[in-house]
């Protein structure tokens, strides 16, 4: 860097860094912005970030002990025979525009997510769950599911809204809560059309120490590096990994852990005649060289201690519990394996690209299009193996519209592969992936795979009673799925989280990352 | 300048644009972490880019995404402003108002808007910049329309068509001759490499876009590079990363389209 | 000579026409395109209530019922509210915060424009001049957006979008438009070759031989065409906002309608055209007046003269 840039720049620093001794104000840069400040319309997890700072869910596992607690119910009990369960509100607490929050506005909230009125598919998912809700007191609320469940309280993560706001229970997407919401949460929050403003709401539950955040676009992901080594920024939520080494570097910032439980895969259609041959997914399992894949896109050279990048035999990250050890993962190619199998399975090579019953092969490969900022160029080197074991190829970047609304409702079968990130809480219920499409399950199935071996699986864990049960169930789904293949599982990437020496007692939980936020300080 | 070099440089530019696309390969090379950031000297001839892929893949892939649809669209641009000067010379007045009727409504739409929307239109298997550009050249042309009826209107109009009939010249030798060949053409061959020249910049402006917004790409495969991904990674060089050869190659490629318009309008200027 | 009425005439009815039929082209595009918002939020697979919402938005009795709904509601200053780029704010709301950005930026830019363009009328703009600014027009707007936005975000960061930071954005992209795309160079040599042409008329020198000023008798005579050329700029600089707004982040206009087309939210496309239809509309009438007003000014006969 030059001489007169850098000296501007510190100058800059040190300015800003002397703005903000008081600790008052603290920005950072996310993937995104929000879709909508409404958890009920949440579609990526920028927004569920978001809606942890703004509002409270009202069940939450500790991100220290990970026990189930809340910051809302002061105690519960079983009700209706096990079918329901009473909560007693804590008193006093206040929404932001200053009403008290009410056993009504929990009912609310679940009414609303009852309402066919409203369109939302996470609200779709609780119909399965909640029955009703009865507000028996002002600070007494029965919630009633459907049917027993053995850890209700696990069903109860959902976000609290304000009665008042909403005039009737079908709720919509542009309704003005989903710019302006009027949460219970240690920050209130409003978002404009280049970032978000929180502002902190002191409550009887909540006492952040930070008066003001800033949400911004990350952009360019080397910018909101240099950015943040300049003090321009506080924090980056995610650190792509070929960024990380600068950040560990420096002196002024820390790279912290965020769980996010995120596992990458490249999924294949089944319904695509020779991938339907078992053969054919071993061979791509072989071809496809996961060490190289990861050195050229992620940055992670071969041998690497504490690399932030695992790979995965199953759809569960290593350190789950659910993760079944004997299946070996694969991290080298081998073609002529590869080959062995394609040519058992009846494909032939002519002129040194596959053919299926006379026609050459070209797969369409695709990938969730923001995955290239973590990942940079992984869609074209999956392309490049494909290739050069003898595949042709044409490559697509795929919107997050056209990924919600055709690649999760399994509508994009003129793809071959499709390369793609789960993310998962500390629940990892991997049964809407993996399950047949029909009935409201295997809702987020993308090629709609089918196999009753696997349903079977899946339905074991569903009714599992212990853990050990459900660990049992999932162990056989990932030895099953290890060897169908209707995934290529690639790896667990650890997703990491830069903020300034400024900020201290940032505990970042798992998944939703701001739930200890009270704790989170900036400045002397 | 001369027209005979003026043609010459044109020609000359036009080849070094377009033409390497013709071998461009349908993939860029496997990556070579080994020369990953060389420069001109080091990987010749236009250096690599964070991959030790070679940038003249991108300038070729690039060269290939905009010849045939800049050539198109400036063709189009010519064929409807002869159609313009030819309205203006018929006399009519109810043809002349429906031109400008047209040409004021189009006109007037926000043309960014009317783009982007034609690009999410094109199905993923068929992007390509070729529909871009013909709207483009459909959203250009009702200047290319005005500045061909004033040249026609200064000739004469309609008296210059009755004045050449009254010398015993067919219809057809008159429009086609006298009033396009030598009078229309400076004004029609530079209105289209204009146009040709806008369509390359507008793919360099929604490639850039694109890519910056982490969208897939609009006027071509997300397999394919264009100039904008040169510019792209070339802009990193202000951010301290050894890319800025990958800069000047974006930049002059930008450079020698501008070029390969100015020689031609000094081509055709008027006698 | 009659018939002069004619071209005003149309412009006045392409003025009228321009703010209903603007939008109905937009409509009639972004009705084409791969499914809709609704679904996109809410897909029929994976919730129920799509239907609905569908309706609520008037998305499900097709393109004519949407765009007629839309332009009664337009018609009332009601623009809805935004359906995805920032959910539950109202268009109006977000039209009000971005017209003075394009409206600045636009000024901005065209100030030199017609500086430059009076000059060149004048004659104090020398021909020399003309090579700098062609070869600094050749220049596309989105390599200068691409530097100025290069120089904002070194020198801001995340201070991208204070105020200091949004006015320096301001002129940098008013320099790149009013630079870029031979915006400036266009204005000058279109001015001066129209008014070399107007010069040579014999009128004029007549005029000269009477020792009358050149730009007294030439400027009437060439008002409309002037305006015409100065409104095709502004158009021309209104386009070329759009990339600007984008790659600077600018929250004008231009980036208004980008990102709402991006995201399908047609309440913000529609509202966004409209208000560049409205412009120019206007742009428009004002070529129109300045027409009539010159041609009744041009053709005003002295006492006793047979016209």
């Amino acid at each position: 860097m030059k001489p007169t840039t850098r000296t501007l720049l510190t100058a800059l620093g040190l300015a800003a860094t002397a703005t903000f001794a008081t600790g008052a104000s603290l920005t950072f840069y996310e993937e995104s912005l929000p879709s909508s400040m409404n958890p009920l319309f949440a579609s990526s997890m920028v927004d569920n970030r978001v809606h942890e700072l703004v509002l409270d869910r009202i069940y939450h596992h500790d991100p220290i002990t990970n026990e189930l607690v809340s910051d809302v119910v002061e105690r519960w009990e079983l009700a209706d025979g096990g079918k329901g369960v009473r909560l007693y509100l804590k008193k006093g607490i206040k929404w932001h525009d200053g009403q008290s929050m009410t056993a009504e506005d929990v009912c609310f909230t679940i009414d609303s997510m009852l309402d066919e009125g409203t369109p939302s598919p996470i609200a779709e998912k609780k119909r399965a769950v909640f029955a009703g809700c009865d507000a028996e007191k002002n600070d007494v609320a029965l919630v009633k599911f459907v049917k027993i469940f053995h850890n209700p309280l696990n069903r109860l993560g959902i976000h609290i809204l304000p009665k008042h706001v909403f005039g009737e229970t079908a709720i919509r997407p542009d309704h003005q809560f989903s710019n302006r919401p009027v949460g219970t949460g240690p920050m209130k929050g409003s978002m404009g059309r280049r970032g978000v403003v929180f502002e902190k709401y002191k409550n009887v539950h909540h006492d952040p120490q930070i008066d003001q955040m800033t949400l911004q676009e990350g952009g360019d992901p080397l910018v909101q590096v240099r950015t943040l080594l300049n003090n321009g920024v506080q924090g980056i939520i995610a650190v792509p990994p070929p960024y990380r080494a600068d950040v560990s570097a420096s002196d002024e910032l820390t790279l912290k852990s965020y769980d996010l439980r995120s596992w990458w895969f490249v999924a294949v259609n089944q319904e695509k005649a020779y991938l339907a041959d078992k053969r054919v997914r071993q061979a791509l399992n072989l071809i496809v060289d996961r060490t190289d894949l990861r050195q050229l896109s992620i940055g992670v050279k071969p041998g690497e201690q504490n690399s932030p990048c695992e790979f995965i035999s199953g759809p569960f990250v290593q350190t789950s519990p659910y993760y079944n050890r004997s299946v070996p993962t694969q991290p080298r190619s081998d073609k002529e394996k590869a080959f062995l199998l394609l040519k058992e399975a009846g494909l032939k090579q002519v002129g040194g690209r596959w053919h299926y019953n006379g026609q050459p092969i070209t797969m369409r490969i695709g990938m969730k299009a923001p995955l290239n900022n973590e990942a940079p160029d992984l869609l074209s080197q999956v392309g490049n193996q494909l290739g050069a074991a003898g595949f042709d190829r044409q490559e697509f970047r795929i919107t997050v519209d056209d990924w919600n609304r055709k690649v999760l409702t399994g509508q994009a079968t003129d793809y071959d592969l499709v390369v793609g990130k789960w993310s998962f809480g500390l629940v990892e219920d991997v049964n809407p992936l993996f399950h047949t499409r029909k009935d409201n399950r295997g809702a987020l199935n993308i090629f709609n795979y089918a196999n009753p071996q696997v349903d079977a699986l899946l339905a074991q864990f569903d009714a599992a009673r212990t853990d050990t049960e459900a660990k049992d169930a999932y162990h056989k789904l990932h030895e099953k799925l290890a060897e169908e293949l209707p995934y290529l599982f690639l790896w667990k990437l650890d997703t990491k989280s830069a903020w300034r020496t400024e900020v201290r007692g940032n505990t970042i939980s798992p998944y939703f990352y701001w739930t200890a936020f009270d704790s989170w300080k900036y400045g002397s | 300048m001369n027209r005979k070099l003026a043609w010459a440089l044109a020609t000359l530019c036009f080849a070094v644009l377009f033409v390497p696309g013709l071998f461009a390969p349908e993939h860029l090379s496997p990556p070579d972490m080994a020369n990953a950031y060389l420069g001109f000297s080091s990987a010749p001839p236009f250096g690599a880019d964070a991959s030790g892929r070679p940038l003249s893949e991108y300038a070729m892939q690039g060269a290939r995404v905009v010849a045939l649809p800049a050539l198109l669209a400036g063709l189009l641009v010519v064929f409807l402003g002869t159609l313009g000067g030819l309205l203006a010379c018929t006399g009519s007045q109810r043809a002349e108002a429906a031109a400008q009727g047209f040409g004021e409504v189009v006109g007037a739409l926000p043309r960014m808007v009317v783009v982007l929307v034609v690009a999410l239109l094109v199905p993923k298997d068929a992007r390509s910049l070729l529909p871009i550009a013909l709207t483009w050249a459909v959203l250009a042309a009702p200047g290319a329309m005005d500045e061909a009826a004033a040249v026609a209107s200064r000739l004469g109009g309609a008296r210059f068509v009755e004045a050449l009939r009254a010398h015993g010249f067919s219809r057809a030798r008159i429009y086609l001759i006298h009033i396009v060949g030598m009078n229309l053409r400076p004004v029609l061959m530079r209105q289209g490499v204009e146009t040709m020249m806008q369509v390359v910049f507008l793919e360099i402006g929604l490639s850039y876009l694109a890519v910056q917004d982490s969208q897939p790409s609009f006027t071509h495969g997300d397999s394919e590079k264009s100039w904008a991904d040169l510019l792209y990674f070339g802009y990193q060089a202000f951010l301290d990363i050894p890319s800025s050869h990958g800069l000047f190659l974006g930049l002059a490629l930008v450079g020698v389209v501008a070029l390969m318009s100015v020689f031609v309008t000094q081509a055709v200027r008027a006698r | 000579m009659k018939r002069w009425w004619i071209r005003p005439l149309v412009r006045v009815v392409a003025a009228c026409l321009l703010p209903v039929a603007v939008p109905a082209v937009i409509t009639a595009f972004i009705w084409a395109l791969p499914g809709d918002p609704a679904s996109i939020i809410c897909p029929p697979e994976l919730c129920g209530g799509t239907a609905e919402l569908a309706e609520a938005w008037n998305l499900d009795q097709g393109a004519t019922h949407f765009y007629t709904t839309w332009m009664g509601a337009a018609m009332t200053g009601d623009f809805g509210n935004s359906w995805r780029l920032q959910p539950g704010v109202p268009v109006g709301e977000l039209l009000a915060s971005s017209i003075p950005w394009t409206a600045a930026l636009v000024v901005l830019a065209f100030v030199p424009l017609l500086v430059g363009a009076a000059g060149a009328a004048a004659r104090i703009i020398p021909r020399q001049v003309d090579a700098i600014l062609q070869a600094v027009g050749l220049t596309p707007s989105v390599v200068l957006a691409l530097c100025a936005a290069a120089v904002v975000t070194i020198t801001y960061g995340a201070f991208a979008f204070d105020d200091e930071a949004m006015r320096v954005k301001l002129l940098l992209g008013a320099l790149c438009l009013g630079l870029a795309d031979q915006a400036l160079s266009g204005a000058v040599t279109g001015v001066r070759g129209l008014m070399e042409e107007e010069r040579k008329q014999r009128y004029v020198q007549i005029a000269i031989l009477r020792g009358e000023s050149v730009l007294s008798n030439t400027l009437p005579n060439t008002l409309g065409a002037l305006a015409g050329q100065m409104r095709a700029r502004l158009l021309h600089l209104l386009s070329g906002a759009v990339i600007v707004e984008v790659v600077i982040r600018i929250d004008g206009l231009g980036d208004l309608l980008w990102q709402g087309t991006l995201s399908q939210d047609f309440g913000v496309v529609l509202a966004a055209a409209f208000g560049f239809a409205l412009l120019s509309a206007l742009l428009l009438l004002l070529q129109a007046l300045v027409e009539v007003a010159t041609a009744l000014h041009v053709r005003r006969s002295p006492a006793g003269v047979v016209s």
